[in-house]
């Protein structure tokens, strides 16, 4: 039968890879920071930038109507909304405490992942909900001033393009999202069972 | 310690660890390198409150664990096979076989037996894992034990 000696021996035979330089890993831990800032802005600064053009339009057009404000007030705390929660769970995700014992480790990351799956079903509806009322309310003044073949035709494309969200993008995006944290999930339960069985 | 010091020493360690987890070159050398990131990030913050080693090899296994992400994202199968093979004709065959069975143990299994093969302390592995110093002597005897029988096959 083998000893442990042979697996000593054995295991120190694997050859480690060539060290890479230390200028390519401070060269990742740089890229992997500008990411995480990346996508943190670019969804910031589109959202703000929605929000302050529909606004800004709302608030240039002569007489504005009830329907207009409440519409733009609601699209404005959709897209708000979704970005502070956003905002919060970001930093959460890329700084879990990577120097806890595994156990501890994998329960916080578990905490973590039903966070996000909790967010992501909750968020994601109010945020469609909060947008198509706005856009909805938002645009009546808009269509009041078109001819009748013309509202029409605006109804039909807004009401479509909100019915084609709703049904299909809405719950195909959580769903996708869903699937992929409740298989996460699973697996890190699984693994800390393996801690716990004994 | 400086975290060129560090590297130096301890990156064959990581490496081998990551190896044992994942038994592929590649990704066990990107795990590696995502320990160094977060190590280098981390060190102004290390309180010697546990020894260096034993804080290194807990980022390192945490890394390890992380990995169920990555997984899910990009399955095994869609990877190229001939790339491993040019990469293993070089290794003794033994070798391979050791890390091969390793990499089939489940997850916590694959990084206590490969920390103790890498000398880490009993003692220290309980800590790093978060299991009792007991259920730890207990599950390594428990490793080796299906190891040898693996290896007894293999002989034959």
């Amino acid at each position: 039968m083998s000893t442990e000696i042979d697996f000593k021996s054995l295991w120190n035979k694997q050859p480690a890879t060539d060290m890479p330089d230390t200028k390519e890993i401070f060269a990742k831990a740089d890229k992997l920071k500008r990411k995480t800032r990346c996508t943190l802005i670019g969804l910031n600064l589109s959202l703000i930038a929605t929000s302050i053009i529909v606004v800004y339009v709302g608030l240039n057009i002569d007489h504005v109507k009830l329907t207009t404000k409440i519409g733009m007030a609601l699209m404005v705390i959709g897209m708000i909304s979704y970005l502070v929660v956003y905002n919060q769970i970001i930093p959460i995700v890329f700084k879990t405490e990577v120097e806890s014992n595994s156990h501890d480790y994998l329960n916080k990351l578990i905490r973590i992942k039903r966070k996000e799956d909790f967010i992501n079903k909750v968020m994601i509806n109010i945020y469609f909900t909060l947008l198509s009322a706005g856009l909805l309310l938002y645009m009546l003044q808009f269509a009041a001033r078109m001819s009748t073949a013309w509202a029409a035709w605006y109804y039909i494309l807004t009401f479509g393009w909100m019915a084609f969200a709703w049904f299909y993008l809405r719950p195909r995006g959580i769903r996708r999202k869903q699937k992929f944290l409740n298989e996460v999930i699973e697996r890190l339960e699984q693994i800390n069972g393996q801690l716990e069985a004994e | 310690m400086v975290f060129e010091e560090i590297y130096k020493t301890y990156w064959s360690k990581v490496f081998r660890i990551c190896m044992g987890y994942v038994n592929d070159h590649d990704w066990a050398k990107d795990i590696a390198q995502e320990t160094f990131v977060t190590i280098w990030q981390q060190l102004p913050k290390f309180r010697n409150e546990s020894a260096i080693g034993t804080w290194i090899f807990r980022i390192a296994s945490n890394n390890c664990l992380r990995q169920i992400e990555r997984q899910n994202r990009m399955p095994r199968s869609e990877m190229p096979e001939q790339i491993e093979e040019t990469i293993a004709h070089d290794i003794e065959p033994a070798v391979q076989f050791l890390y091969k069975c390793i990499a089939e143990l489940p997850e916590t299994d694959r990084l206590i037996i490969s920390l103790e093969l890498e000398d880490v302390k009993q003692v220290e592995i309980a800590k790093i894992v978060g299991l009792s110093e007991t259920n730890t002597r207990v599950k390594i005897y428990r490793i080796k034990e299906r190891l040898a029988k693996k290896f007894e096959n293999y002989e034959h």
